[in-house]
């Protein structure tokens, strides 16, 4: 088996490859602690498109402000209804609050449930949840999931449009296999896989799109459904990290556009070695 | 209004000679069956157990008809308790990675009476430690590879992700290529019924009759059965019967046909060359 047969998704980020991304930056580096000191994610509300998010788990802080769940109503539309139980169906989105509330404590957490029990329509019910969310206001959009459905191309670049137009980062984690998956290939988001390194706050910036940033997505420690938590590994780990880091930018800066806001990302990165 | 020319009529010899490629196509596919499919899971699956010294893995595709996820096939000490356990599309560790698309691994994941133990229990094994990946492709989620406590630690890496994913990636390919194999007899059906509907007519397919359709068939499938395809077929039997021998049976089948095969070969070229020489004279 040769190293071609591999994924492409975190080669860049780990171990030995890192050094791939080393470069001289055109704008210079940004002091980390001007940007990052006092910041705490306040005014700043990220939205979770997953499984749900327990409210109740002591990883969140009680930080959910509101949840909701994307379904097919009785005519095969999607619709929104409340979540008043605030659950988690997998464990997989308190994970991802659990890492965006870790590194933004004061952020407010909006949890956007798509998994619904009939697959056949998950990309539909998946761009209706990325609709609502950005029609909510949401500052920063954590999705950890992607489409590979041809037809949800044009649905989702016009939702990736109107969220960059809309001061609404989105945040993405790479999908691994080998084909295109929307909205995590688009420009205007922000591409994340993992990397290998044990520390939230060791992210790498590659100029090599699409996957743009990695971030700590090996053995993290999570929460997971049940108030329990568990040790995880995936891209869909990195993601949250990144979008934590927006947050505290965004509450920092609260007119930061998401152009800016990479921006920033990208001159305060690590550099490897 | 002229009479409607007989269905036959309008097949030429190409159409007819790709109609009987076709055809036999789907009758190897057929006497094959899900059984070609399920061994090469069932390999790939054994195959993920020795290379990351598991203690389980398995497979679970995506069932239309009932809606589930149904575990199809295992491997290891701990997998065979999975077997037919089917659950909803969005259920539990597989539900997610199927749905999303997302691989993931989990470990030290605490034993809570709502993270799937119901499940697992019924499969009489829960781990400490797994490894999911998406069977997916182009044309969407096929299903889940699980990979579950590796021997040799307690958690999966990054890379463990990677190489789940390439294994995953062979299971995708042959899924889908047994099931082009399995949809030739109905491809088959489908072009046959087309072709015999009457001349200008804008019915559906199923508008043929049953009588046109076999004559169709029996056109198509003329000489497909004769004397030598006739033993061929025989022998196809035969090896799909193998699917029940052991590893022994298999190699010593393997060797005779060797012997056979070089025999023939032989005895082709020396006809082949006996008939040069009388033409040289």
């Amino acid at each position: 088996m040769s190293d071609s047969d591999l994924p492409a998704w975190s080669e860049p980020f780990v171990g030995d490859r890192r050094s791939s991304l080393l470069r001289s930056r055109p704008l210079g580096s940004l002091d980390r602690a001007a940007v990052f000191d006092g910041a705490d994610g306040a005014g700043v509300t990220v939205a979770i498109i997953d499984s749900g998010v327990e409210r109740d788990h002591p990883a969140v802080g009680g930080k959910l402000v509101r949840s909701v769940v994307i379904e097919f109503d009785g005519d095969g539309e999607p619709t929104v209804r409340p979540d008043s139980e605030a659950i988690d169906v997998v464990g997989h989105g308190t994970a991802c609050a659990g890492i965006i509330h870790g590194l933004a404590p004061a952020a407010d957490l909006v949890s956007v449930r798509v998994l619904g029990p009939d697959n056949k329509g998950k990309g539909q019910i998946f761009a209706a949840g990325l609709e609502w969310a950005i029609a909510d206001g949401a500052t920063v959009a954590n999705l950890s999931l992607s489409s590979r459905s041809e037809a949800m191309f044009p649905i989702f670049h016009d939702l990736a449009d109107r969220a960059y137009f809309t001061n609404c980062l989105l945040v993405s984690a790479a999908n691994n296999v080998q084909g295109a998956s929307y909205p995590s290939l688009f420009a205007s988001v922000v591409s994340v896989a993992a990397h290998d390194v044990a520390d939230p706050w060791t992210w790498f910036y590659n100029p090599a799109p699409p996957v743009e940033f990695g971030a700590y997505g090996v053995d993290v420690e999570v929460a997971w459904k049940g108030g329990g938590h568990a040790v995880a590994t995936g891209n869909s780990f990195a993601a949250p990290h990144i979008a934590g880091l927006a947050a505290l930018i965004r509450g920092h800066y609260p007119e930061a556009t998401p152009f800016e806001v990479k921006t920033i990302l990208a001159a305060t990165a690590n550099q490897p070695g | 209004m002229s009479p409607a020319r007989r269905p036959a009529d309008r097949l030429d010899a190409d159409a007819l000679e790709l109609l009987r490629s076709i055809a036999r196509r789907g009758s190897i596919a057929r006497r094959l069956e899900d059984g070609a499919e399920r061994a090469v899971l069932r390999s790939i699956v054994e195959a993920t157990v020795a290379l990351f010294d598991a203690e389980a893995s398995s497979i679970a595709l995506f069932d239309p008809g009932r809606n589930q996820l149904v575990f199809e096939v295992a491997a290891g000490e701990q997998g065979q308790g999975v077997i037919g356990l089917a659950i909803a599309p969005d259920q539990g560790i597989a539900g997610y990675v199927f749905t999303t698309g997302q691989p993931l691994a989990l470990s030290e994941v605490e034993r809570d009476a709502r993270f799937g133990r119901g499940a697992a229990e019924a499969t009489g094994y829960v781990p400490r430690s797994l490894v999911a990946v998406p069977l997916i492709d182009d044309s969407g989620s096929l299903g889940v590879l699980e990979v579950l406590d590796k021997r040799s630690s307690a958690a999966f890496s990054l890379r463990d992700i990677e190489l789940a994913s390439v294994f995953a990636r062979q299971a995708t390919v042959a899924i889908r290529a047994s099931r082009v194999e399995r949809d030739m007899a109905s491809l088959l059906r489908g072009t046959l019924a087309a072709l015999a509907a009457p001349a200008g007519t804008t019915d559906p397919p199923s508008a043929a009759t049953p009588a046109t359709v076999a004559r169709i068939v029996e056109l198509a499938t003329r000489n497909l059965d004769g004397d030598d395809e006739g033993r061929l077929w025989a022998i196809v039997d035969r090896v799909a019967r193998l699917r029940q021998a052991d590893p022994d049976e298999l190699d010593l089948l393997a060797e005779i046909l060797e012997v056979v095969a070089r025999r023939a070969e032989r005895r082709a070229s020396q006809r082949r060359r006996s008939g040069r020489a009388r033409g040289v004279e």
